[in-house]
């Protein structure tokens, strides 16, 4: 006989639902909807990324799965419960500006979350190392985020958003503000962290090439009202090399999305 | 030549002039009496003196607090909280435009000609930078780091202590130093215009006699003041900036205030 786990039967830690999710803004002249029905499902463990138009609500539902802002209408549960608030223990948030406190450390930013919990300093300390080793930056705990470099920052928010092992990450545009050589290797270095531990990761980004060459599923979205228009699955196998940038099939995914978001411009 | 030592140079040069004009008789006495007649002059009347800077100090001191205090206070709700900005802050900045100086002699009428109405004044004269200061300070901090740290689970209380405090230090201190500086100027202004006591009312006691080297000596003891709550100020920043080590916005802020924010005297 199996546990208690098994009367209520759980979603599996990491799956997101999305159930006819809408948002309108309230504003004095008119009301604008920002997003129509949206329904979506993330399986536990897949990349998947959110493109579209400037003002097509990728953003806006990035914050909705953080829960930094409540839908209209709908509902958004992730590992099985709806998510209301922020919590930290199911969903790390990575930013565009890495938002870094700039009066911390890369170590003490890393364990900001965790000093909020109360969390022993050992403890602390023994994670962010653990966090801060897993994204490529041991040793470099005791620096200041001005004397990180951009790409090295987005590192630490990285390790921030990864310290409480929560099972999904969400990434709104975070290598938006990076330049190309930087924005190349920090995708592959996603990649890796990706891989290394297996989270539900959703990635908005406004670059189609990036979209193609880190996803497993790319969601295409309209401009208002935002609603999805197209899901495709990246049949790309993995590791995903630079190579497959100039590849046919890289081309047609890359050119169906393409086609979607001119339509809409 | 280091910019250091050049502006020792310039200083110790001014020091030199000082000594030697008015003794060549370039200048005559009444005007700038030496530095060592000066000297001579306040050494010769040093308890005088000593107990003029005890009065102003304990007034600047009491308006020092009153101001910084509440100027930090009511600035971090006017800051934080929408509703009292828009009633305060076209009151303050507005207030902030007129010559403070003309509400002393009714301060005067209220309080007497003693440190009570010095205190009033000063206190409210370095209240608004302070108060301004504040407010833009945690007016202008980053909403992604508010939004990062909500998204870190932050409760309100901890979003304040953790984020929003550290955040506006550096324009706070920037506050301080002018809201500060211009205690110390309403002080001794006060006390020329209406007083019996500090070092304000020597200067303007000596001044109505013509005792040039009297009235000097009360000048270098007011620039020595200034000069130490200077340091005083630094010495805080330098505190703050190990805390901070390194915001980029402190070192801005801390820019900013040295390369200007001069504020008018009276």
């Amino acid at each position: 006989m199996q546990p208690l786990a098994n009367i209520t039967p759980l979603k599996p830690a990491g799956a997101i639902e999305v159930r006819n999710v809408g948002q309108i803004f309230k504003t004095t002249s008119q009301d604008v909807v920002a997003l129509q029905d949206v329904s979506l499902d993330v399986k536990p463990g897949r990349f998947v990324v959110l493109v579209g138009p400037s003002g097509c609500g990728k953003s806006t539902l990035l914050m909705m799965m953080a829960g930094l802002r409540q839908q209209t209408s709908g509902t958004i549960t992730i590992s099985g419960a709806p998510i209301l608030e922020p919590d930290p223990n199911r969903v790390g948030v990575v930013f565009q500006e890495a938002s870094l406190f700039p009066w911390l450390t890369a170590e003490e930013n890393v364990e900001f979350p965790l000093a909020l919990r109360r969390v022993s300093k050992d403890e602390r300390r023994a994670k962010a190392q653990d966090a801060l080793k897993l994204v490529g930056l041991e040793g470099f705990g005791k620096r200041h985020p001005h004397e990180l470099s951009g790409g090295m920052k987005q590192r630490v928010s990285i390790a921030r958003g990864l310290v409480q092992d929560p099972p999904v990450l969400l990434m709104d545009e975070p290598f938006a503000a990076l330049d190309e050589q930087t924005r190349m290797t920090m995708g592959d270095e996603l990649l890796r962290i990706w891989a290394a531990t297996g989270k539900t990761v959703v990635f908005v980004t406004h670059s189609l090439t990036e979209a193609v060459y880190l996803a497993d599923e790319v969601i295409v979205m309209s401009p208002r009202p935002g609603r999805i228009v197209d899901h495709l699955q990246v049949s790309l196998p993995r590791p995903r090399t630079y190579e497959m940038l100039s590849g046919d099939a890289f081309g047609r995914m890359r050119d169906r999305i393409w086609q979607h978001i001119r339509k809409s411009a | 030549m280091t910019a250091t030592t050049l502006r020792r140079l310039i200083v110790i040069g001014l020091i030199v002039l000082w000594e030697m004009l008015p003794r060549m008789g370039l200048i005559p006495e009444l005007f700038l009496p030496s530095l060592s007649s000066t000297l001579i002059a306040g050494w010769s009347d040093a308890a005088e003196y000593g107990h003029a800077l005890a009065v102003t100090l304990y007034e600047v001191a009491i308006s020092m607090a009153f101001a910084c205090g509440g100027g930090i206070l009511l600035g971090a709700v006017v800051g934080s909280l929408p509703r009292p900005r828009i009633l305060i802050m076209p009151m303050v900045s507005s207030l902030y435009a007129v010559p403070l100086v003309i509400l002393y002699p009714v301060f005067t009428v209220w309080l007497g000609i003693g440190s009570e109405s010095k205190i009033a004044f000063a206190s409210i004269y370095g209240f608004l930078p302070t108060m301004l200061a504040t407010a833009a300070g945690i007016q202008t901090i980053d909403p992604q780091l508010l939004l990062a740290a909500r998204s870190m689970g932050a409760t309100l209380s901890q979003r304040l202590v953790r984020v929003i405090i550290p955040a506006a230090i550096p324009t706070v201190l920037s506050g301080l130093r002018v809201g500060g500086a211009l205690v110390i100027v309403g002080v001794v202004v006060s006390e020329m215009l209406i007083s019996s006591a500090g070092i304000g009312y020597l200067i303007s006691r000596y001044r109505t006699i013509l005792d040039s080297p009297h009235v000097f000596a009360g000048v270098l003891l007011v620039l020595a003041m200034a000069i130490a709550f200077n340091a005083g100020i630094k010495w805080i920043e330098r505190k703050a900036a190990i805390w901070q080590t390194g915001s980029r916005a402190g070192q801005r802020a801390a820019d900013e205030l040295t390369a200007g924010a001069i504020q008018p005297a009276t």
